[in-house]
């Protein structure tokens, strides 16, 4: 190419509208004696033509569902409430609730290896903005662990229907949790997690089965429609041989 | 662009007013979602940067500067959500050819289709950072000065970045038969 640098520059300026009419006018000038200026003049308008011309793609059908959940509600913006309210704030829940609904019928047919847990890796940090801080939901029990592979607490929530099993664990090596609830009307509804990495998830019909390594903080939202009373069997397990089984239960002694 | 409508849609949002946000998000959901998917190639990462890109704007809502413009603010937090999910993905280097070709014989890449897959393959060849600009300038339509203030550089930045970015793109897509 022998083209003078400035003549690219104005051709680029005059294909994107940018140029000015002296610019325009020394364009037109340069291209009528130029058949290598025109070459590269057809060339690029060419190309800007096609990338003109990449259609838009439209957004998922349910993304804008999500996001209107993601709204703030009726009040301008708190001061950031602590990060385990955050996640068990009322609003905060709708929003985790209704992009898991989203998710679920997905998350049900698949197993964890073909979960983007990225999806999620934002939840934590993010439903702090729409939090409801003077909510947290009431508590229906506690179990213990205390194994010399694992050792913490799960603790079952609730709010409204969606049941919230609170998992507060410190494992030395990966082991496996797999919930199990009785009623088979409960459908699998989100997970959050304070650390982004560690956890991962899988949601079959009538269980969810984690699996995690280190000191990890997450919850795992069941909906349960009816508000029916439930149980969660929870079964740990390190190497697939089982070292703890313990319950959870909703709503009968509530 | 919509500068002063969506200045005053956010002083609205930041007073809780749901109304005003659906505005919004019906103003930006599909060029944030179409910018993130030229981005990234991938429509269900596209749909959780955008998920990201939204929250964001909300976490930051008081912080929002009305002397910025809205657009340029939500754009530049698409772009580097998109070069983030890049970096987290280990997808930041530009791909070869051969991995960003979307097949299809010469014969076939004559038809519209065949261009915009090319194109979208040729994408993915570019740096992220020259992407931007593509994206910036063909899919959302800025100018020079808008993309200088999303992108926070200087406009002779801009221009010398978008012609870098199209003489690859123009190698790339004539090695493809696709470009003469």
């Amino acid at each position: 190419m022998t083209i003078d640098p400035r003549y690219f520059e104005l051709i680029q300026a005059a294909i994107d509208g940018e140029i000015d009419a002296a610019g325009k006018a020394e364009l037109e000038t340069f291209l009528a004696e130029s058949d290598e200026g025109r070459a590269v003049y057809e060339d690029l308008a060419t190309l800007c033509q096609s990338l003109d011309g990449m259609p838009e793609i439209d957004s998922p059908p349910h993304l804008r569902h999500i996001l209107l959940n993601m709204a703030p509600a009726t009040s301008a913006p708190r001061p950031a409430p602590g990060v385990w309210q955050r996640i068990f704030s009322g609003p905060a829940l709708g929003y985790i609730g209704m992009f898991a609904a989203c998710v679920a019928l997905t998350l049900a047919l698949l197993d964890s290896g073909q979960i983007s847990r990225d999806a999620f890796d934002d939840v934590t940090g993010l439903v702090g903005t729409i939090a409801n801080s003077e909510f947290v939901a009431p508590e229906h029990g506690t179990i213990s662990v205390d194994k010399s592979e694992v050792a913490g607490t799960v603790t079952l929530r609730s709010t409204g229907p969606i049941l919230i099993v609170d998992f507060d664990l410190s494992a030395k090596q990966p082991i496996r949790i797999l919930a199990e609830y009785s009623d088979k009307s409960i459908w699998f509804n989100g997970f959050a997690q304070l650390e982004s990495t560690g956890t991962s998830i899988a949601a079959d019909s009538g269980a969810v089965t984690l699996e995690m390594d280190g000191k990890r903080r997450y919850a795992v939202y069941l909906n349960n429609p009816g508000q029916r009373p439930a149980t969660i069997n929870l079964r740990f397990m390190v190497g697939g041989e089982l070292i703890h089984e313990a319950q959870l239960n909703y709503g009968e002694s509530d | 662009m919509n500068e002063p409508d969506d200045i005053k849609l956010m002083e609205r949002c930041s007073k809780g007013d749901r109304q005003a946000f659906e505005t919004l998000l019906v103003r930006y959901e599909k060029p944030v979602f179409n910018a993130a998917y030229r981005m990234l190639n991938s429509p269900d990462d596209a749909r959780d940067v955008t998920q990201t890109v939204f929250l964001k704007v909300f976490e930051h809502l008081d912080q929002y500067d009305p002397k910025y413009r809205f657009f340029s603010w939500i754009y530049r937090i698409t772009l580097n959500e998109s070069i983030n999910w890049l970096k987290k993905s280990n997808r930041l280097d530009a791909l070869d050819g051969d991995t960003a070709d979307t097949g299809g014989g010469p014969e076939q890449e004559a038809s519209n289709a065949q261009l915009s897959e090319g194109m979208q393959a040729a994408l993915m060849t570019i740096s992220p950072e020259y992407r931007a600009v593509i994206v910036l300038k063909h899919l959302l339509g800025c100018s020079y000065q808008e993309i200088s203030e999303v992108l926070e550089i200087p406009e002779n930045k801009v221009k010398s970045r978008l012609y870098s970015a199209r003489q690859l793109l123009q190698e790339n897509l004539t090695e493809r038969g696709l470009h003469r």
